[in-house]
Parts: C-alpha cells; sequence; structure tokens
C-alpha cells in the first residue's frame, strides 16, 4: 500500500519546469530514497508535499488525503525537514520544540522525547542561533520527528554534519519505520548515502523521474543497460549523464 | 492559544522590556513639562486632563506609534530571521492565525503602553492640579480607551507590513514615513484625518460628540478593512508559491 502517491506532478515557473509529469509510489513503513543532482527538482517536490508551493499540474495523495482540500489534514500527519534548518535563533531547543509541540497539542514528554532520539538533551537549554550547524540540523530533525508522526519528509538531513554525526542520523533513519511505525521519504544527492538507508529510491533529474523501484531493481536495470551494477554511484551518474545527452547536452 | 504562542516567540527578542521603556518615555513627558513650565498651565481655567493632552498628547502619541511599529517588525522578524516561519507553515496552523495571535499580543502590548502613560496623568494631576476626583479616573478612562481604539489601525497596518517583507528594515522605513506624513496632514479635513497613522493624535478630551463617534467608526472601518486585506493577502501569497 502507498502511503504517498504523485499523479503527473509538475511545478513550472516562468519558462523554467522545475517538476515534470512525476508520478511516484512510495510504500508504507519503507524508506524510500529521493536521489538526484542540485536543481534535480527534489526540494520542490517536498515542497509541494507540504504546501509550501503549489503545483502547476498533477495531483498527489498523502495517506488517502487530497491536497489542496486537506492540507491541514496532510501536515497533521507529516513531520518534515527542508533545505536549511528552521527555528527562532532568540529561542532555545528545547523552547523551539515546545512552540512545535504547542501547535501539534502534545503532551510535554514530546520534546524530551525528540531531544533524545536527535541526541541533543545535553544542549536542550542553549540558544538555537548558538547551535553549530550539526546541532541546528539536528534541532531540525527533531523538530521533524517531534510526536513521532506517521510520515517524515526529510530533505538532505545529514547535510553539515561531521562524519559520526552522518553515520548517527542514517542509522536513526534506517531505524525509524521500525521505531516509530512510519514512512520515511528522505532526499539526498549521494547514491551511496541513499543506498545505506533506503528500501526504495526514485532518481530525479532537471525535474523528471529516471528511475523508480528497488536497489535491487536499480542494479538488475544497470546490469542489463550494461552499467558496472557493483558501483552504484557510477550507475547513478551514468544515467544522468545519459539523461543530459538525451536532453540536448544540458547538464 | 495563539496568543500566547507568539508571546513565548517573543522571549529575549527585547521586545517587552522595549515596550515598558518605551511606555515610560511616552509617560515621562507630561511629567517633564509639568517639572519645567508648570506656571503656564496650572492657572488655565480646564479640565487637568485636557490640559495636559491638548499640551503633550501630540508628543507622547507619536512615541506610541514608533514604539507599536518597532515591536511589530520584531514580531515579524523573529518569524523571518532564521526562516522559523518555512517549519511554521508546515505546520497545522494557518498564517492568518499567526497574524491574528499577533495582534492581540501587541493590542495587549498597546494597553500596557497606554496604562503606563494614564499613570503617569495621575501623578501630574495629583502633583501639579491639586488632586483627582471620580469624574477625572473616568474621564481619563473614557480618553484611554478612545486613544487604544485610535492607536489599534496602526498596530494591525504595521503588522500588515512586517508580515508582506522578509528584511524588516523595509516595513519599518515605511511606516516612519507614514508618522511623518501624518504630522503633516491638516486635521481639518476628516477625509484626511481618518488616514490610520493620523488617528493616535486624535484626542477624546475637548472633543465634540459627533466627531468622537465618526473617528470611532473609522478606526472600527480600518481595523477590519486592513484585517480583511491582509487575510486576502496571505491567501494570494499562498497560492503564488
Amino acid at each position: 500500500m502507498n502511503i504517498i502517491e504523485t499523479n503527473h506532478l509538475t511545478k513550472s515557473y516562468a519558462g523554467f519546469t522545475a517538476v515534470s509529469n512525476v508520478s511516484l509510489h512510495i510504500p508504507k513503513g519503507t524508506v524510500y530514497g529521493f536521489l538526484g543532482p542540485n536543481g534535480a527538482g527534489k526540494s520542490t517536490t517536498m515542497k509541494m508535499f507540504l504546501g509550501l508551493t503549489k503545483p502547476t499540474d498533477g495531483d498527489f495523495l498523502i495517506d488517502g488525503k487530497k491536497y489542496p482540500k486537506d492540507r491541514i489534514e496532510i501536515l497533521k500527519e507529516v513531520g518534515s525537514f527542508i533545505e536549511a534548518p528552521s527555528f527562532y535563533g532568540n529561542l532555545t531547543g528545547e523552547e523551539n520544540l515546545d512552540i512545535v509541540r504547542r501547535i501539534l497539542g502534545l503532551p510535554k514528554s514530546a520534546v524530551d522525547d525528540a531531544l533524545e532520539l536527535t541526541g541533543l538533551t545535553q544542549w536542550r537549554k542553549r540558544l538555537a542561533r548558538k547551535y553549530s550547524l550539526g546541532m541546528k540540523q539536528r534541532l531540525g530533525l527533531a523538530s521533524a520527528l517531534i510526536g513521532r508522526p506517521p510520515i517524515l519528509i526529510l530533505d538532505e538531513p545529514t547535510n553539515g554534519l561531521d562524519p559520526v554525526g552522518i553515520h548517527e542520523i542514517r542509522s536513526l533513519i534506517r531505524s525509524l519505520p521500525e521505531k516509530l511505525q512510519c514512512t520515511v521519504l528522505v532526499s539526498s544527492h549521494l547514491l551511496s548515502e541513499i543506498e545505506l538507508m533506503a528500501d526504495n529510491i526514485g532518481i530525479l533529474n532537471h525535474g523528471r523521474l529516471l528511475f523508480e523501484g528497488t536497489l535491487k531493481e536499480l542494479k538488475q536495470g544497470a546490469e542489463m543497460k550494461g552499467y558496472d551494477a557493483d558501483n552504484l554511484e557510477d550507475t547513478f551518474l551514468a544515467m544522468i549523464e545519459e539523461d543530459n545527452f538525451q536532453r540536448g547536452g544540458a547538464r | 492559544m495563539n496568543t500566547i504562542l507568539e508571546y513565548k516567540k517573543i522571549k529575549r527578542t527585547g521586545v517587552l522590556p522595549g515596550c515598558l521603556l518605551g511606555g515610560c518615555l511616552a509617560a515621562f513627558v507630561p511629567i517633564l513639562e509639568l517639572a519645567v513650565r508648570s506656571e503656564q498651565y496650572v492657572g488655565i481655567s480646564k479640565p487637568p486632563l485636557q490640559i495636559i493632552l491638548q499640551a503633550d498628547w501630540q508628543m507622547m502619541a507619536m512615541l506610541n506609534m514608533l514604539l507599536v511599529i518597532v515591536i511589530s517588525c520584531m514580531m515579524y522578524h523573529s518569524e523571518y530571521a532564521d526562516n522559523a516561519i518555512q517549519r511554521i507553515t508546515t505546520l497545522p496552523v494557518r498564517e492568518e492565525e499567526i497574524f491574528i495571535g499577533k495582534t492581540i499580543l501587541l493590542a495587549g502590548m498597546c494597553i500596557v503602553l497606554l496604562v503606563i502613560e494614564m499613570l503617569s496623568l495621575i501623578f501630574c494631576t495629583l502633583h501639579w492640579f491639586g488632586g483627582a476626583d471620580g469624574a477625572f479616573i473616568k474621564d481619563l478612562l473614557q480618553n484611554f480607551g478612545y486613544s487604544f481604539c485610535m492607536l489599534l489601525p496602526v498596530a494591525i497596518i504595521s503588522l500588515m507590513a512586517a508580515s508582506a517583507w522578509k528584511n524588516m528594515w523595509i516595513p519599518l522605513g515605511i511606516d516612519v514615513v507614514c508618522v511623518f506624513m501624518a504630522t503633516m496632514i491638516p486635521v481639518k479635513y476628516f477625509a484626511l484625518s481618518i488616514f490610520p497613522f493620523a488617528l493616535p493624535f486624535q484626542i477624546l478630551e475637548g472633543a465634540k460628540a459627533g466627531k468622537v463617534v465618526s473617528y470611532l467608526i473609522a478606526a472600527a472601518a480600518e481595523v477590519l478593512l486592513i484585517g480583511a486585506a491582509e487575510m486576502i493577502f496571505l491567501k494570494v501569497r499562498r497560492s503564488l508559491a
């Protein structure tokens, strides 16, 4: 069963199409890796799911709810982290999460739970503006995880983290479907990273969906096309190159 | 609920101490005036409240407006500075509710400002005019209720401007220009004197009843119109995103 489904989702700006006819199928209880180079349309797609930007064409369903009619209902079920961390710099990490908790109508313990999950407990009383980039990233993640929502949308959540932090967040994301019974949509421009987290992947380039399926299917496809199936990073780059070539040399 | 949230968001921004200090500064105006040249006022055969307000309210109203403008800009600056607004708009809350919450909070701060100024007028009356009776207190309350109504359109229009720009200096600049423009508006033309930034200069004491009602209706209409315009603006901005 798919918890998120898009149907020919398109977003165009004046003279530029950021997302073109994308039909995604994200199964419930899995980690879905959304892959693509910078500017491929990953963030725009995620923003459409959250109502931050309006689709030009097509539609999508999230847990059976349709945008824009059920926007508020959708947002009640989705924890999100888009692009850079967003927070009130004048408030502490704990106070930032408390604002989100109050809006979501969650018990006070939800703040401690989110801080614990992201390893921010010892810095809870520090002002968010004084956090390091990695800590801000964790605060963004804590804000997405608060209340353990059934759907998580995470846009490049490991940006700015040190190798230990990347490993911790990766392990956390990997464990979420089992731990919190949730579905995770996570984006990255690194296949090597997505490979370690995702059950299913979708590859996007210049707004078009090039591939959707499991890693196994990607490997099989790579073999059939004569790519090196043992090195998925090269496969990914070759797919992007080929698509760019077909599009007329655009990079 | 939303107002409590908005109150929590402005922690450590300096808005609350700023509000209290600004109120004290405006309250100090009549005290200073009477301390320096009380002889010009104590002999006048008018109610003390009318004497003080006619002498000092222009300056006090301007300080009130400038403070309201700065507070409204700071309120939205905390949303935009570290992009908190993006996280908030991905939560099940409407931007319209956020605006209403901020408006109620700002209105509350206007009351705090006016109460501080009211206390100053009580002090001035007791100290320089020899006492305040029940009628004086009633007049004072009516005057400040009226001043509050006149200040509301400024509060809501400056919040609207603050919500429209991420860069705080743009609404701040526009609002300050409007305040100085309002000081140049000839009050004899009613249509011009209901410019939102000109309304707070109005005082109840000594004004004709018909005129007072007209100004109250104008202020209420402006609050409703500006509020409706903000709701439309937020809706259009969302649909164009």
